[in-house]
């Protein structure tokens, strides 16, 4: 049953894991390009920041695309067909759910291998030190936590999921008139707040995603 | 257990305007049974019920002898669903959709399903999306069928299509019936598609059962009387009269239920006038039915008929 | 011989099949140890209920005019001259009460009817 949900899964996200999982592998490679250490230590430090907001940035488009696609065709037959399986509601869930985990490792082992080879291939300067896999890490609990998020929203109807969706959409629309205003009125930023800021869920997207570090 | 299929006051509300009104169904079990009804009755509603994909509002509901909704992966389990509009997931090839179906049913019978699929000249790396109406069809059939299941439940399975695919539909069904003696409960509009294949009928109109009977005595118990000259006296009727008619000629015709050989000889002590019995093929009889029902006008048999004769 | 299966008849299904069938062995179109189609193919090719199928065949081997042979299928019996002749007669009766019903619906004198039956039967013989 699992292979079964698996597979479906596969097919219709493999395109945008295959990308992901490319990207994944480019990014520590590129963030590494022509590191120029002569300047220091804090040099260093900054320009493998500038790269620091791609890591957060593709595990949330990963976890959203992929929890979309894990949930396109049943939608569209709005659901009748996992219903007439003789499978529990719950159960049809957790294995999507489960098999959406599982096809999100293949990103993080192209960050993982990207960001092994980057280090080996860099002179480290003294005093910094490598950081593979922790940043590996870091993005596999980033991914795996958008992925959940975003499963959790699409996995109900198509109308829970625009509910959610519509109120994000209203809040920014009132900020970016608000500020078009002249106002200095900020709705997201104790949102923001709430979420990114510990102990809110999505910490973890925020902070400093290194390569290498003091 | 004797019914397949079973329901008890069986009550559906979606919003305030449609009602399944206190539907009581029983589908023996081996039967074909035809699910008759005008479009907008509610059969896609019933059937949606009885496999768990709605809630009821009140009433009970047995499938294969197990309590639905309490226990519907059970029944779902037995039962091969052809649903009105495709529900399979249209991104996948042939063969993936057999691959995927599978795997939720272990009575699957992998080397039938190949070769009916071959049968139908289905191949398999053909995508979902691009097939026809009747391709679909098809592989609906075979996976429903390939499942082994105890009860097949089709609804509206060949509306649209073709008269040759219709057929080909129809044979796979009945060949898997004669090997397996499952039950079939099929929904339809189509009433002379049934005519031949079912041994029950049910006839649901908005909402409620008209009439659930054998086949046999659904056709031959509805008969059209042409009488010169209406009897006396018809207040002990012993079949019910659906419809009377007034044909230019002076003569009458009376569209009744409940009608057995015997009542013959009452019929020509009443009149003398009796021209003819007719016999109604299963649409007309449908038709007489539902119009009956609507006008509100139905009486038991044997009920005085005082009201209409004037 | 199933093309004449009429689902709209009073006459039920099975009762019509049993018919054609007994209609086909007394003329000899069928011949004793014949098979006839399994219920499998008969419910299939009449497009009929399988039970409809099996129902045709019992009446049938009850008139014995077929035997079910345990997992070999159905097969037609030998039947008596005599036995095949009834069965004609039992026909013609039948074709004769239809034709005369429809005669009287028409409002067709037995004379009539009669003299059209001489007028038929003549013209075949003299083909």
């Amino acid at each position: 049953m699992f292979r079964a949900i698996l597979f479906t899964q596969w097919k219709w996200g493999r395109l945008l894991l295959l990308m992901a999982t490319l990207a994944g592998f480019a990014i520590p490679l590129l963030s590494v390009q022509g590191l120029n250490t002569t300047y220091g230590n804090f040099y260093v430090v900054m320009s493998l920041q500038a790269f620091g907001i791609a890591y957060p940035l593709l595990a949330a488009s990963a976890g959203l695309l992929l929890s979309l696609s894990a949930w396109t065709s049943d939608h569209r037959g709005r659901h009748v067909y996992a219903l007439s399986l003789p499978v529990a509601r719950w159960r049809y869930v957790l294995l999507r759910y489960q098999a959406g985990l599982l096809l999100l490792l293949l990103p993080i082992l192209g960050i993982w291998l990207g960001a092994i080879l980057a280090t080996r291939f860099t002179h480290i300067p003294a005093g910094l030190h490598p950081y593979a896999a922790a940043l590996a890490l870091r993005f596999a609990l980033s991914a795996a936590l958008a992925y959940t998020a975003f499963f959790a929203i699409s996995s109900g109807t198509p109308k829970t999921a625009g509910i959610v969706l519509g109120i994000a959409a209203t809040l920014v629309a009132i900020q970016v008139l608000a500020s078009a205003a002249g106002s200095d009125f900020n709705l997201l930023r104790p949102v923001f707040d709430r979420l990114f800021v510990w102990p809110g869920p999505f910490e973890i997207f925020t902070g400093r995603w290194m390569l290498l570090d003091v | 257990m004797s019914n397949a299929i079973e329901t008890k006051d069986l009550t559906y509300r979606a919003g305030k305007s449609f009602l399944l009104d206190h539907l009581n169904l029983r589908v023996p079990v081996g039967a074909i049974y035809g699910f008759l009804g005008p479009n907008g009755a509610g059969k896609t509603t019933t059937i949606r019920l009885l496999l768990g994909l709605l809630k009821p509002e009140s009433g009970a509901i047995a499938v294969l002898g197990q309590p639905v909704p309490s226990r519907v992966r059970e029944v779902l389990a037995g039962t091969g669903y052809v649903p009105e509009r495709p529900h399979l997931h249209l991104s996948l090839t042939v063969e993936e959709s057999v691959r995927f179906h599978r795997a939720f049913y272990p009575t699957w019978d992998h080397a039938w399903a190949a070769e009916q699929l071959r049968r139908f000249g289905l191949a398999p790396d053909r995508l979902l999306r691009q097939l026809s109406k009747g391709e679909m069809g098809k592989v609906m059939i075979t996976l429903a069928l390939a499942q082994r299941p105890e009860l097949l439940v089709l609804d509206e399975p060949t509306d649209g299509l073709d008269p040759v695919v219709r057929r080909e539909l129809l044979t796979a069904m009945l060949e898997y019936v004669s090997d397996r003696g499952a039950t079939v409960f099929i929904s339809s509009h189509l009433v002379h598609e049934l005519e031949r294949v079912c041994d029950w009928v049910g006839v649901l109109d908005r909402g409620g059962l008209v009439s659930e009977m054998p086949m046999q005595d659904f056709k031959n118990g509805i008969k059209r009387l042409v009488l010169a000259a209406p009897p006396e006296r018809m207040d002990q009727a012993p079949f019910q009269v659906l419809a009377r008619e007034m044909l230019e000629s002076g003569n009458e015709v009376w569209v009744v239920r409940g009608w057995r050989p015997e009542m013959l000889s009452w019929v020509q002590q009443q009149t003398r006038g009796l021209r003819e019995v007719q016999d109604l093929d299963l649409e007309e009889a449908f038709v007489e039915l539902l119009r009956t029902a609507r006008s509100g006008s139905t009486r038991d048999p044997g009920r005085p008929l005082a009201t209409v004769m004037v | 011989m199933f093309d004449q299966i009429d689902p709209r008849s009073s006459t039920p299904l099975y009762a019509q099949i049993a018919e054609r069938l007994r209609v086909a062995i007394a003329s000899g179109e069928l011949k004793p140890g014949q098979p006839l189609p399994s219920v499998r193919q008969l419910a299939a090719r009449l497009r009929v209920n399988p039970a409809t199928a099996v129902q045709a065949y019992r009446d049938l081997e009850n008139d014995g005019f077929v035997e079910l042979r345990q997992g070999a299928g159905t097969f037609v019996r030998e039947v008596s001259a005599d036995r095949r002749a009834e069965e004609r007669r039992s026909q013609a009766r039948q074709l004769v009460r239809s034709m005369v019903a429809a005669a009287g619906k028409l409002g067709v004198s037995p004379k009539e009817l009669r003299a059209a039956l001489d007028h038929e039967m003549g013209a075949r013989t003299h083909e």
